[in-house]
């Protein structure tokens, strides 16, 4: 039993670590982990994917809440979308034999490298729209100097569009899809990228819940990999959160995006023999 | 509009309280699931390795319902302990969108009420759905 504990542990606390210094989230590198090298099928290795998400998420967002940098009311609202998403994401992977989803995985994990490989550019709306200023969507978040800066948000719809889908790559395979989620409020809505990315990581728990708990009663959660694999990606992301501010972020995120395109192409050739 | 918190109020209370929740709920079930790693390391190593062989060959899925595993809690099986953990860790978001959800409430806002009220009603849905699923 340590054999099997000691190897899920150091496969969960790699794919925690990796998936914080990437930026990318732990789900990405666990699932295939899991599938691959632990030989776990494609419904459970994504139902505590989906957990550790969860896990994860509580983590790290209690600090950017304290510190002011998430906007609680645009993640309340766009969390309607999210979790639409994410629900019947987790009921259709229900349905969808696990060659298929593995192959989305494959695509996911290769849109994952082309996200993280993307520049993302700083924004700073003084105002927001109309809808967006009734709903009082608007933040402020802290300047250089310690002041409070105010900031605008525009476009809700179309955020809150994308957010569905991102709600739909979460449940279906058991990521927390934080890019896409950046990219709504960063691109679409035009929030500051440090506020889009706090805000991002306090719905993926929300998110990733919604679909844990579809995973949960339909009885693809197995307690005992989920189990060690929630404490051992939680774990690994609290490490490489406390080394990130340490290390040339831009150097490990192209070694980790190769990585991770070699683990999407090794996955895609597994499911396309199985198709 | 009377409210029952004095304006941007809220904000504050959200910021204070959400991070204690998020890390209590995660402490908690962090406690419970080691809790039962170690039981099960402790007490039945054998049956821990051979549900893992068997989720490994596809051969395991178990729906169990809350009672059952609350009686297989109180009764030391470590898989009962560590399942009831994982429930509890996917009650960290439940938790703090019911307490954003009174909190709005209190505030009589309407649009953040009905906004909370949806997205827990569609995390009990999941639950139902799972179950039909």
């Amino acid at each position: 039993m340590i054999s099997i504990l000691a190897g899920l542990l150091a496969l969960s606390i790699g794919a925690g670590l990796v998936g914080a210094l990437s930026g990318l989230g732990g789900g990405v590198f666990i699932v295939p982990g899991l599938v691959i090298l632990a030989h776990i099928p494609m419904h459970i290795a994504i139902g505590a994917s989906l957990i550790s998400v969860v896990a994860t998420s509580a983590g790290a967002s209690v600090a950017f809440v304290r510190d002011g940098w998430t906007n609680l009311r645009v993640a309340i609202i766009l969390e309607c979308a999210t979790v639409t998403g994410a629900v019947s994401g987790a009921y259709m992977a229900g349905l969808i034999s696990p060659p298929v989803l593995e192959m989305l995985f494959a695509l996911m994990m290769l849109q994952s490298a082309w996200f993280a490989l993307k520049s993302q550019g700083e924004v700073f709306l003084p105002q927001s729209d109309e809808l967006c200023t009734r709903l009082r969507l608007g933040g402020e978040m802290p300047g250089d100097d310690g002041a409070m800066r105010p900031y605008g948000v525009i476009n809700l719809p179309g955020g809150a569009c994308l957010m569905v889908v991102a709600g739909l790559m979460s449940g279906l395979l058991g990521i927390g899809a934080g890019a896409v989620k950046v990219t709504a409020m960063d691109y679409l809505m035009k929030l500051p990228l440090k506020v889009s990315s706090a805000t991002s990581n306090f719905m993926i728990g929300v998110t990733a819940g919604a679909g844990a708990l579809v995973f949960l009663s339909r009885g693809d959660v197995a307690a005992s990999v989920a189990a060690p694999v929630a404490l051992g990606v939680t774990a690994g992301a609290l490490v490489g959160g406390r080394v990130l501010p340490r290390v040339n972020t831009d150097a490990l995120r192209k070694l980790f995006v190769v990585i991770l395109v070699l683990i999407a192409v090794e996955m895609g050739w597994r499911a396309w023999s199985r198709i | 509009m009377e409210t029952a918190i004095a304006p941007g109020e809220e904000d504050r209370i959200l910021r204070t309280w959400t991070p204690l929740i998020l890390r209590s709920v995660l402490i908690v079930s962090s406690i419970v699931m080691v809790g039962g790693i170690a039981r099960a390391l402790a007490f039945a190593p054998g049956f821990y390795v051979r549900r893992f062989h068997a989720i490994q060959h596809g051969q395991l899925h178990v729906r169990e319902s809350l009672l059952q595993l609350a009686d297989e809690m109180r009764h030391g099986d470590p898989h009962g302990i560590m399942t009831i953990g994982l429930y509890l860790l996917t009650l960290v978001p439940l938790v703090r969108v019911a307490f954003t959800f009174v909190l709005f409430l209190r505030e009589r806002d309407l649009v953040y009420v009905i906004a909370t009220a949806y997205v827990l009603v569609a995390l009990i849905l999941g639950v139902m759905l799972g179950r039909v699923g």
